[in-house]
């Protein structure tokens, strides 16, 4: 096989497989964000925390939220329900951020599978 | 009194697979992400091959409750695959999984099939859930790609499927209605694959529940009562892909194959990843390393 093609393959095998455990971290990071709290479903993002720090700011201790299904929640603590989402999102980003850093230094297939 | 919150697995040998031993493993992830009781359900057969081929002590530490079953099963026939390149046909037993609503011994059950292996804590939050009962309602394989079409609607302009591999109930009305439907569907099947047109002769207890949900939604797509994992996906590793290697416990290497071209494969890293691993004999082939890091807790 000509070698410039070899490469190239090798190339795109490696892409495609890096681009597919990228994908799986995200997927988990996702899962990750998911917060449960008084029967709705909160995606602890910037969003969401935002608004419930702004909520907060603004003196209101609970409040009704539309959750991530569309459903109205009476949140009686937004507090609590802050430090859930704070908590999620750091643990999210943390891990997303320590996978990310071992992909990035993987440049061939042998180290993405840490062999 | 019933225990509040446990996980539940059915096994039930035959003359290609070791159902029971699978679901020690499967049952020992539990114990090491979930923390919470296990329960098999199984028939006297399979249980005797368990208690001759398995050391007292493994079983125990595996199983905290084990339910003998004498139901009739239906026959099917199931072809697997091991790789795009060796099949196999064996009767695959699964037509009383509806009655996990009377086996189980727990208020709050987790029905997880013996090849679903959790490596995450994920599915803890869902016995806080709001729904009586949750399934995947979507699936995606090891390389994040949408599983077949058959695998995603009953048929081509037909319902959404639902996965029967995970299932979560209480104990609410609304649950026993769920079952009940399903063994209705069950009961009548060659009704219903008339009805809703789905394919094959395999009797395949994803149609039973798909039908059930969309018949308890009003005959919508939208129902609301049924959750479905916050929308996350059931990762399938194909019967067509195969375990290379295991680093440890969680962390397992796979050889995903390409759905339109069998021979075109990449490495997979899976870690961390809760994952349904739909070749059995691969999973088996790993058994003996995956019991000894058990034992050395690794």
């Amino acid at each position: 096989m000509d070698e410039r093609l070899e490469k190239a393959l090798e190339f795109s095998n490696y892409a495609l497989t890096i681009n597919n455990q990228k994908r799986n971290i995200r997927n988990r990071v996702a899962q990750l964000q998911i917060v449960h709290h008084l029967g709705g479903v909160f995606v602890a993002n910037h969003e969401t925390i935002s608004f419930i720090k702004t909520l907060i700011d603004l003196k209101h201790k609970s409040s009704v939220v539309i959750d991530s299904k569309n459903n109205p929640i009476t949140v009686k603590s937004l507090k609590d329900l802050l430090e859930k989402l704070v908590d999620a999102y750091t643990s999210a980003t943390t891990e997303f951020d320590i996978e990310n850093e071992k992909l990035k230094k993987a440049r061939n297939i042998k180290k993405i599978m840490d062999w | 009194m019933k225990e509040q919150r446990g996980v539940c697995f059915f096994a039930y040998n035959n003359d290609q697979l070791d159902y029971v031993e699978l679901a020690i493993i499967a049952a020992k992830y539990v114990k090491k992400h979930l923390k919470l009781p296990v329960c098999l359900i199984t028939n006297e057969g399979s249980e005797s091959w368990l208690e001759e081929s398995k050391p007292k002590k493994l079983i125990n530490e595996s199983f905290d409750y084990i339910v003998i079953t004498n139901d009739e099963m239906k026959q099917n026939r199931r072809r697997h695959f091991d790789s795009p390149w060796t099949s196999f046909t064996a009767q695959f037993n699964n037509s009383n999984k509806h009655k996990i609503y009377e086996y189980s011994p727990f208020e709050q059950t987790l029905l997880l099939d013996i090849d679903y292996i959790v490596k995450t804590d994920t599915l803890l939050k869902y016995f806080d859930s709001e729904h009586p009962v949750c399934m995947f309602d979507n699936a995606l394989t090891v390389r994040n790609e949408l599983p077949a079409e058959r695998e995603r609607a009953l048929y081509d302009a037909g319902i959404k499927m639902w996965w029967s591999t995970v299932i979560y109930f209480d104990r609410s009305d609304f649950s026993k209605l769920f079952f009940d439907t399903w063994a209705h569907i069950a009961d009548n099947y060659a009704f219903y694959q008339y009805l809703y047109n789905f394919p094959s002769k395999l009797f395949r207890t994803d149609y039973c529940v798909s039908i059930a949900v969309h018949m308890l939604g009003g005959m919508q797509d939208n129902q609301t009562h049924i959750g479905n994992f916050d929308n996350s996906s059931l990762v399938n590793m194909s019967q067509k892909d195969d375990i290379i290697e295991t680093h440890g416990l969680d962390e397992w290497i796979l050889i995903a194959h390409d759905q339109k071209e069998d021979w075109k494969n990449i490495l997979v890293n899976s870690d961390n990843q809760d994952i349904h691993i739909m070749n059995k004999r691969a999973l088996a082939r790993v058994v003996p390393d995956l019991l000894e890091y058990f034992n050395e807790g690794t």
